[in-house]
């Protein structure tokens, strides 16, 4: 939705007003995850961003620029392959994350993120996630472990998109 | 069970002599007796205490005895109070706390085990196992009742096996009885004319050499076989108790929980009369200063409002919270903290219930059993290999690149009385018969839709309109439609497997008022791919939540991408009753399954097609065996629950 | 209790038969240790020491019957640390209470010549009904082992162990033969709060409710039950005794007349509904 009068709006973000952001994070798969220190404090910093289709919220091979949890809506994650155009690896839900590599060296985006539709997103600036985790070990003994399981969770499912399960492969066939 | 070799048989005359025996060295003989109408436990000086010549008749909330009925010692069954109160007993001292008021200090006096000798006389199947269940809850693990284990360690226990019971015993379900099989010292079992008695034990064996008597004849050891199984003809099976823990913990949400509940007075009748039941407070009895504090272990009920209060609240304040507690602690987490059931089927919970419930009904009502054993069959067209019925093909309508659904009119009309998910066995003239599922039932044909993955398939697909095809069916089982009445259904296809789910939805959809929220995910290799496109946008107008994913992304594809599991594993399947229907790749199905149960789906609820090899597709071939089932007629629709964990394992 | 002096204990009566009070004088072997643990600053029937407070701990006898008596017990709430309420009259209004189905005026002017003398409410009500109660022990009379507890729990510090469960469990731990179940009689133990050491069945006779009904005892249920055998009149009259008043019980009463029998023969019920 947009603000009337809203200032330099820029290819889809708008600055939408928070509610209790650590509640609506507690919602979420992520952040039921967490402690509600953690929630508290990644609330304090976190900012709620609603964003058009199309919006990009992090280029592949740049810095990550922030870390991200969806709570509405639709995200693709993308990488460019020469001479194919981009190809879409999978999309995110509501629930999980994107960013993660904000916390994770060397800082770069491995994908680009664009929203399918219009979205909801909490975000936090990557060096304000840094910070946190480096001053806060209580918060960083409970997102360590949950960041790991939500990438743990992509690389089975993209383990299973490779099986290619659907494919016509088996040799065995007798008809 | 009685055996040949030291089978012995006491006359009925003689019966005091074993009492003689029983007291030898100081022990006090208990045994059954009447008192006011009613059988209890108590001492025994003489045969003539024994209930001889009384009967009881039992029946919810109502217990009769009555007497003259012959000389008979043990025609009784069982009375209200079991050989607990004399192991465990009601009021037990465990100890003295002591403060001083002088110099405020403290000091505290166990109170030694009582190992009074005790012989019991009279203990039935059920009882002993009952002991037996005791044994492992309060001696058997890491901390043991040193009173409980005196005691028990000091009684002598002879057993009597039933030849009479009461209408609430159901030893036979609990497998319990009514044959005496261990942990007794001496069995009794009682005919005409006295008594045929083995031994369970060295003490018993020593005690045996001593009865006066004579080896039983193989006349009167028949009779004791025969008496033990008429009781048990007599009781029946009247609960099924197969797969029970895991029914009732599939229930906590029953509404049945409550309509017990307004009738129940958690009075705590059944559990203090209940031979199994433990559960204890500790009630101190203190002087006006409380410097002498005398600490006593004191029978408690699981029904009680205090039982399960702390500051902040209560955790079981409604009664049916504590009847669900009971029953399922009985019969369901008794399992997982000693190994067994809880209940050993001696029916006095029933019977002294003041308001007659009986825990063989609630349990059917609560956690019937699971239904894979009634399975609908109609009997298919040519079930005989070597015939098949001619259809022919009217139309084909290409799905994708390598799948088209043919249009299929048969003359026999059973072969369109079929299933959703039963499947067809084709016949080409030339070529080995496959299985191929119908994806859709109508008046006059039926759909199969077929990919063309080898040379049978694809000599199906290149069949001209007009042509002739043999089918045999429909074969196999079916999805449980009728199961998801009222409840929410969650159907989770993957590639080519949404073609037998398609009968399902139709189903559903033509009765959608019969059924709760229905739940469409959809996973195919690519865009183009996927099955029965624009039915898909159809479903979802008809209310159905359709969600469809692809592996790999197309040109002008703004969906979900990834796998299938990625639509599920975020939501709560587990707040309202849900069933679910799985098909695809068996990798995918795995994942999905787990994904479902994590999500709150049950595995008495969860159903999967499997594929097999078949040739035959009626059980005869063997090809399709996995463990113990023949997939083409046990399957190829499955249970999670009847799987067990064959559904995971390699190489089956 | 905070022992720098000895806490003052007042027992007091309202409508009542003195028994209750009765019992603390019954712990004979306790009573002169009691006597040096508790100042006993009013005692009618045992001492002719007279206080009007403040009492540490106040034991009430008696239901609220008369104007009179309702004015006294908040008066005496107001000078009272620790209220407790003995007794069936006390706790529930007891057998007294029957007169709250009638039409009382009618009764007092069957009874005394001069009915305008006599000052009574038209109903006998429990002292809860009038003033916060801190502690009740129910039965009728009293339970002495209860009231024993409470007292040392007063000096120790600690909760009185006054269990709330049904008489049954009392009965079934003694071994007692259940009148119910094997002889049919009417009994109302398995709703009854236990403290009597299940006496009755002891003696073959049912349960007569002396204690009260537990809390959130299922009366309907047993009411049900107990019907199948028995008019209605005849289960309203097993719930209407010395606790009939009890709410539980009250309930009870009511759907055993107006749910059991026809509408033709239902009985005027005054004053209380619902």
């Amino acid at each position: 939705m947009a603000l009337p009068g809203a200032a330099a709006r820029w290819h889809g973000w708008v600055v939408t007003a928070g509610g209790s952001l650590a509640t609506r994070l507690g919602s979420t798969w992520f952040g039921a995850g967490l402690s509600s220190h953690a929630r508290e404090r990644l609330a304090a910093l976190a900012e709620l961003r609603e964003v058009d289709p199309g919006a990009v919220l992090l280029r592949e091979g740049a810095d990550t620029e922030r870390f991200g949890v969806l709570l509405r809506g639709l995200l693709a994650l993308r990488v460019a392959v020469a001479g194919r155009g981009t190809a879409t690896l999978m999309t995110v839900e509501p629930g999980d994350i994107f960013g993660w590599s904000a916390a994770v060296p060397p800082y770069r985006a491995t994908s680009t993120v664009v929203a399918l539709e219009t979205s909801e997103v909490l975000l936090l600036e990557a060096g304000a996630l840094r910070g946190l985790l480096r001053d806060d070990e209580a918060l960083a003994l409970t997102l360590y472990p949950r960041l790991l399981e939500s990438v743990s969770r992509r690389l089975t499912a993209t383990r299973t998109q490779l099986l290619d399960l659907y494919a016509r492969d088996r040799e065995y066939e007798p008809w | 069970m009685v055996t040949a070799a030291g089978t012995a048989f006491l006359p009925r005359a003689r019966l005091d002599a074993l009492l003689d025996l029983l007291r030898e060295g100081g022990r006090t003989v208990i045994g059954p007796t009447v008192r006011d109408g009613m059988v209890v436990l108590d001492k025994i000086a003489t045969v003539a205490d024994l209930p001889v010549g009384w009967r009881d008749v039992q029946a919810p909330g109502r217990y009769r005895l009555s007497d003259g009925h012959g000389d008979r010692v043990f025609d009784i069954v069982n009375g209200q109070m079991s050989w607990k109160q004399f192991i465990f007993p009601p009021r037990q001292k465990v100890g003295e706390m002591k403060r001083s008021a002088a110099d405020g200090s403290v000091s505290f006096q166990p109170s030694a085990p009582d190992p009074s000798r005790l012989a019991f006389i009279g203990v039935r199947a059920c009882e002993l196992a009952a002991l037996g269940i005791h044994d492992r809850v309060l001696a058997g693990g890491t901390f043991v009742d040193e009173d409980y284990r005196a005691r028990r360690d000091a009684a002598l226990v002879v057993a009597v096996q039933c030849t009479r019971s009461a209408s609430g015993c159901f030893c036979t379900s609990m497998g319990t009885g009514p044959e005496v099989r261990s942990g007794h010292d001496l069995v009794l079992t009682e005919l005409d004319d006295g008594f045929v008695v083995n031994a369970g034990s060295s003490a018993g064996e020593r005690l045996l050499a001593r009865l006066p008597g004579r080896l039983a004849t193989p006349g009167e050891e028949a009779s004791v076989s025969a008496a033990v199984a008429a009781t048990r003809a007599a009781i029946g099976d009247p609960v099924a108790t197969n797969g029970l823990r895991d029914r009732l913990m599939d229930q906590l949400d029953s509404p049945r929980w409550a309509q017990v509940a307004d009738r129940c007075l958690a009075c705590t009748n059944c559990t203090m009369v209940c031979p199994t039941c433990f559960c204890t407070s500790t009630s101190i009895g203190s002087d006006l200063d409380g410097t002498v504090n005398v600490t006593e272990r004191v029978w408690d009920s699981c029904f009680n409002p205090g039982f399960a209060k702390v500051a902040g609240g209560d955790f079981r304040p409604r009664r049916e919270d504590r009847y669900r507690q009971w029953l399922t602690h009985k019969f369901a987490t008794w399992v997982d903290q000693f190994g067994t059931s809880g209940c050993v089927g001696c029916g006095r919970c029933v019977t002294w219930c003041p308001v007659g419930i009986d825990v063989r009904e609630e349990l059917a009502a609560i956690a019937p059993p699971a239904l894979p054993v009634e399975r609908p069959f109609i009997r298919p067209a040519a079930a005989t290999p070597g015939r098949f019925e001619i259809t022919t093909l009217r139309a084909s309508h290409p799905e994708t690149a390598d799948t088209a659904t043919l249009t299929l009119v048969p003359s026999e009309p059973a072969l369109l009385a079929g299933l959703p998910g039963q499947f067809v066995m084709v016949d080409l003239p030339g070529f080995p018969a496959f299985p191929i599922s119908v994806s859709r039932y109508a008046t006059d044909h039926l759909l199969l839709t077929v990919r063309g993955a080898g040379p049978a398939t694809a000599a199906l697909l290149n069949t001209p309109i007009g042509g002739q095809i043999g089918l045999r069916g429909p074969l196999g089982t079916g999805w449980p439609v009728d199961r998801a009445l009222g409840r929410d259904v969650v159907i989770v296809a993957g590639g080519i497997g949404l073609a037998p789910l398609r009968p399902v939805v139709d189903t559903l959809l033509a009765e959608q008022g019969r059924f709760g929220k229905i739940l469409l995910a959809y996973g195919a290799r690519t865009p183009a791919d996927r099955l029965f496109t624009s039915e898909l946008t159809a479903w979802a107008e008809r209310g159905m939540e359709v969600l469809q994913i692809v592996d790999r992304s197309g040109p002008g594809w703004a969906g979900h991408v990834g796998v299938v599991t990625n639509l599920l594993d975020q939501r709560d399947l587990g707040s309202r009753p849900t069933i679910a229907f799985v098909c695809g790749p068996e990798r995918m199905m795995q994942a999905t399954t787990s994904v479902l149960r994590d999500a709150g789906v049950s595995r008495e609820r969860l159903f999967v097609s499997l594929e097999r090899h078949m040739q035959c597709g009626i059980g005869l071939c063997g090809h399709c065996q996995m463990g113990p089932f023949f997939v083409c007629r046990d399957g190829p629709v499955f249970a999670l629950t009847e799987l067990g964990d064959l559904f995971t394992r390699e190489g089956i | 209790m905070v022992a720098t002096r000895l806490p003052r204990v007042g027992v007091v009566k309202l409508a009542s038969c003195d028994g209750c009070q009765l019992t603390l004088l019954d712990l004979e072997d306790e009573l002169i240790a009691i006597g040096q643990r508790f100042d006993l600053v009013e005692f009618p029937e045992a001492t002719s020491r007279r206080s009007m407070g403040p009492y540490d701990v106040l034991l009430v006898e008696g239901s609220v019957s008369t104007p009179e008596q309702a004015e006294q017990i908040v008066d005496l709430r107001a000078r009272t640390k620790l209220l407790v309420t003995i007794g069936a009259c006390a706790t529930a209004g007891g057998i007294q209470a029957l007169r709250n189905w009638s039409n009382e005026p009618e009764w007092r002017a069957s009874v005394y010549p001069r009915p305008e003398e006599i000052a009574s409410l038209a109903t006998s009500t429990p002292v809860a009904e009038h003033v916060t109660v801190d502690a009740e022990l129910r039965g009728c009379p009293i339970d002495p082992h209860q009231l024993l507890e409470l007292l040392t729990a007063l000096r120790v510090g600690r909760r009185p162990q006054l269990p709330d469960e049904a008489v049954c469990a009392e009965c079934k731990r003694l071994g007692r033969i259940c009148v119910l179940v094997a002889g049919g009689t009417a009994c109302l133990g398995p709703v009854t709060q236990v403290g009597c050491g299940a006496l009755c069945p002891a003696y073959l006779r049912g349960c007569y409710a002396c204690f009260g009904p537990r809390d959130a005892a299922n009366t309907i249920s047993l009411a049900g039950w107990l019907g199948q055998d028995r008019t209605a009149v005849e289960v309203d009259r097993l719930f209407a005794g010395f606790t009939g008043y009890a709410p539980a019980f009250r309930e009870a009463s009511r759907r055993a007349v107006e749910v059991m029998q026809p509408p033709a023969r239902r009985r005027r019920s005054k004053g209380k509904t619902t």
